[in-house]
């Protein structure tokens, strides 16, 4: 609301949701302790309001003052709908889950044109982008091609770092106590691999060798590898993981990182990870029989070199 | 009059259809059309939607307008959700 008493309509709208939402709350509790109760289905509101259009070019509503004539009546009618009623008229959470337009660099201003065409968020602009193309969406909402195709660039699905989790030495028979050690024993902790490990930016699926894949040695018996990124989740879910053209099962996925189930029979070959827009990322996978580690690891307490205290 | 936001006017108008307690009697269903002042403010930074009767149910040059509503109430099952 600015000064003048006005608000956007979208804000109104979310202001009587919240509010009929608190109704049926409170008439919910009440239903606890009450052998009848009531629900408030539906509500219809004719509003007597101006309709002004701000500086930005937005639609504002300004209800009417004492003794103001020419006002509008804005009927609006509210009602109570189910849970799959409200999943097939809104949009999905991982669309929502995406950068929005001023994460991804874009100004109030090209902002307001986007989502003129629909778009509020980056996910929306890739799936605009896939079907008319860049350059009509440029055209269409008046924003100059290289903007989006620089705030599509710096949202791509992306893996950063991967991880994998050393296999669990097996259980050792019960020994006698030892003396107190002086220098504290190891943490557990998970390697990270080295910089030639590192994913190349995504690449389009080609039949074929892909060559100059990173390199990820593993140890045998590795179970599982945690990947990073960000915006690991698309609409359909997860990215899929496969070894050797074989998928691997996900045991954990979050938009930022990846727990991928490493089979009994591990063996070494391509590791390809299909993002949510389409690239892959790929990896060649190679097993260790030693420690499986041989980055740097400046965080290595027990490093050769280092004195101890 | 101090202003009453809308969700208590609506919690109220709601009750209102409650018959007395031990009358027998059993709403199932009401319509209630209803003239509502409404007013907004920002509080915290969300805009807030205050509504309550009418101060008059004459009309003057110096109350705010009146702005009509009408709601549907519903006996809700035991075991409904209330949506």
């Amino acid at each position: 609301m600015v000064g003048d008493g006005s608000f956007l309509v979208e804000e109104f709208i979310d202001s009587i949701t919240s509010q009929l939402d608190r109704v049926q709350d409170a008439l919910r509790i009440k239903a606890v302790n009450r052998p009848l109760t009531y629900a408030l289905k539906d509500m219809a509101l004719e509003l007597k309001v101006f309709v002004e259009m701000d500086a930005q070019g937005r639609v504002r509503f300004r209800t009417g003052g004492p003794n103001e004539a020419g006002a509008s009546v804005v009927h609006l009618g509210f009602t109570t709908i189910t849970k799959p009623m409200i999943e097939e008229n809104t949009i999905s959470l991982s669309a929502s889950r995406s950068p929005g337009l001023e994460e991804a660099g874009l100004s109030a201003d090209e902002r307001m044109r986007l989502e003129r065409v629909g778009v509020r968020n980056v996910a929306q602009l890739e799936r605009l982008n896939r079907s008319a193309g860049v350059q009509s969406v440029s055209r269409f909402a008046d924003v100059p091609v290289d903007r989006l195709k620089r705030a599509l660039v710096m949202n791509q699905p992306k893996i950063t770092a991967v991880r994998p989790e050393p296999p669990r030495p097996a259980p050792q028979p019960a020994r006698p106590p030892a003396v107190k050690a002086t220098v504290p024993p190891p943490k557990a902790r998970m390697p990270i691999l080295p910089i030639s490990a590192r994913p190349l930016p995504p690449q389009a699926v080609q039949p074929g060798p892909v060559f100059n894949r990173p390199v990820l040695k593993l140890q045998r018996g590795t179970k599982l590898l945690h990947l990073s990124g960000s915006r690991l989740i698309g609409e359909d879910g997860p990215p899929v993981v496969r070894l050797n053209d074989r998928p691997l099962g996900i045991s954990e996925a979050d938009d930022d990182r990846l727990v991928v189930e490493m089979p009994d029979d591990l063996q070494g070959g391509a590791l390809e990870v299909s993002l949510p827009d389409g690239s892959v990322a790929s990896y060649e996978l190679s097993l260790d029989d030693g420690d499986g580690w041989h980055g740097e690891d400046v965080n290595d307490a027990w490093a050769p070199g280092e004195e101890m205290s | 009059m101090a202003w009453t936001e809308l969700a208590e006017t609506l919690l109220q108008l709601v009750e209102s259809v409650t018959p007395p307690a031990g009358s027998g009697l059993v709403v199932t269903e009401a319509e209630l059309e209803v003239p509502l002042e409404v007013g907004s403010t920002v509080h915290r930074g969300r805009l807030v939607i205050y509504g309550g009767a009418p101060h008059s149910r004459w009309e003057s040059g110096f109350l705010p307008p009146v702005h009509r509503s009408r709601l549907r109430v519903e006996l809700l099952e035991e075991d409904g959700d209330g949506r």
